[in-house]
């Protein structure tokens, strides 16, 4: 097995709260299997099985439309250096990926929009949207109707959000290149659903590149927090009273998890923190301290997926509501 | 209805509401085609609202592959069926000599069953009007 040489503060900071920390650090050391999802704007579950059944896509067992690949390669032990090379399919070279019938995406990666559960004629803020999954699958889910506003502040990387939208056949999306911050308050108080899947130092990557265990510091997530609790803030003050928002990173560290959630609860205390579940899908509760800071009950309602768990990156998730009743915004909000 | 959505329905046999309850909307020479709610957004300025349908040329109109491949599905006449191997060689940027009952002018690429794109037929080349990313295998 290609054994990856962690940091020593990579192994001090985790083994202090990840549970069966040996088959964490072994699956984050396996390369990651392809995934992709069901285009249902294009096609549905059955056509693209037929297309793709060269392939033999097996289903994950928490979502209908998401498929994972099975290995080209006959011996496993090849599995470890192969990463996405000869053993994995190149699904990025298919049809049906240039057609927009399915889309390549990370399975953990998939949950987010099905936590929120956008419906169809709803308006849905996707606050950091590029390259598109998960504006892609709500889009879906929505069946073509409402309102995707999708952003992205990135001029290069909202064109790849543009063409992955074009590509798709999504018709319910805006796209808009602003600053998070200012787009939430923009559009305060009309927002049914609001995803804020936020930029991390994306330690969930390092299962798919080996560059990002080089590109691992604890300084390169202390870069984090302050963008994350500006979007968090944002994506709640867009909310309708009643409304929901998923807060998600591809990332382990609390920093840049448990203790933003904890910011949006001082900052707004009536915000509510539901249970974030999905049936057949292995989730672990969010922490309740790290190093000096206790977080309030609440935010053990997070949910953290491990790798070793269900074979997917790490990822952390946030349900939270607004109170119907709770309209009123205050000045300060929108400064 | 858009009087540009008028032209390609008729040139592909769509039904005249082949827009349903979406709407079109002219900007920088491009028809955008979106939800009521995606055309209404004001709240800001959005760089894109739906996907792009159709470009306008000074004598022509051009249907785009990805609004095609969209509503393409409703579309009865200048048709072209292609193999699997076809439909490969044309998403790479190429072209076939094929005897097609289309006329000449562009026309809607199916393969499997479903539009993928769109060439333009000049008797007996047909030719793919396909935007590249990256190659199919």
């Amino acid at each position: 097995m290609l054994r990856r040489r962690f940091p020593k503060a990579f192994i001090e900071r985790y083994s202090q709260f990840i549970p069966d920390f040996d088959a964490f650090l072994d699956a984050m050391q396996r390369p990651l299997r392809r995934t992709f999802r069901v285009n249902t704007h294009k096609a549905t579950r059955d056509k693209v099985l037929e297309l793709m059944s060269d392939l033999k896509p097996e289903p994950l067992p928490w979502f209908e439309l998401g498929f994972s690949m099975p290995e080209n390669g006959d011996s496993p032990s090849e599995r470890e250096d192969a990463r996405y090379g000869p053993h994995f399919p190149n699904l990025g070279k298919r049809i049906e990926h240039f057609v927009g019938l399915i889309y390549v995406q990370e399975a953990a990666s998939m949950v987010p929009p099905l936590l929120l559960q956008p419906q169809p004629g709803e308006r849905v803020l996707d606050i950091a949207a590029a390259p598109g999954s998960k504006t892609t699958e709500m889009s879906a889910m929505m069946q073509n109707t409402g309102l995707v506003i999708s952003n992205d502040p990135s001029p290069t990387r909202v064109r790849g959000l543009i063409g992955n939208v074009d590509r798709a056949g999504c018709l319910n999306v805006a796209v808009c290149r602003m600053d998070g911050a200012a787009l939430g308050r923009a559009v305060a108080g009309t927002c049914d659903r609001v995803l804020v899947d936020a930029p991390c130092s994306s330690e969930g990557t390092i299962r798919k590149s080996a560059q990002a265990l080089d590109r691992w510091s604890v300084a390169t997530i202390a870069r984090f927090p302050s963008i994350q609790k500006r979007l968090i803030a944002a994506g709640y003050l867009a909310l309708k009273p009643g409304g929901s928002m998923v807060y998600s990173t591809c990332t382990v560290a609390p920093e840049e998890n448990e203790s933003v959630v904890t910011h949006l609860l001082e900052r707004y205390p009536e915000a509510e923190v539901g249970t974030a579940e999905i049936p057949g899908l292995k989730m672990r509760p969010g922490l309740s301290e790290w190093g000096r800071e206790s977080f309030p009950e609440a935010v053990g309602r997070c949910r953290r997926i491990l790798p070793q768990d269900n074979d997917t990156e790490p990822f952390f998730l946030a349900l939270i509501r607004k109170p119907v009743g709770n309209s009123e915004l205050r000045s300060s909000d929108l400064q | 209805m858009n009087r540009r959505i008028r032209e390609l329905s008729a040139r592909f046999g769509m039904p005249t509401d082949v827009l349903g309850r979406l709407e079109a909307l002219e900007e920088q020479e491009t028809v955008f085609v979106g939800t009521p709610e995606v055309m209404s957004f004001d709240a800001v300025r959005p760089m894109r609202r739906g996907i792009r349908f159709a470009r306008i040329y000074p004598y022509s109109l051009k249907p785009t592959t990805f609004g095609m491949q969209v509503l393409g599905g409703q579309a009865t006449r200048n048709l072209v069926e292609l193999t699997d191997e076809q439909a490969k060689l044309l998403i790479n940027g190429g072209s076939l000599n094929v005897k097609a009952d289309v006329d000449n002018g562009f026309v809607l690429l199916k393969w499997q069953g479903l539009v993928v794109g769109v060439g333009f037929y000049k008797r007996p080349v047909l030719k793919s009007q396909i935007p590249r990313f990256r190659s199919v295998e």
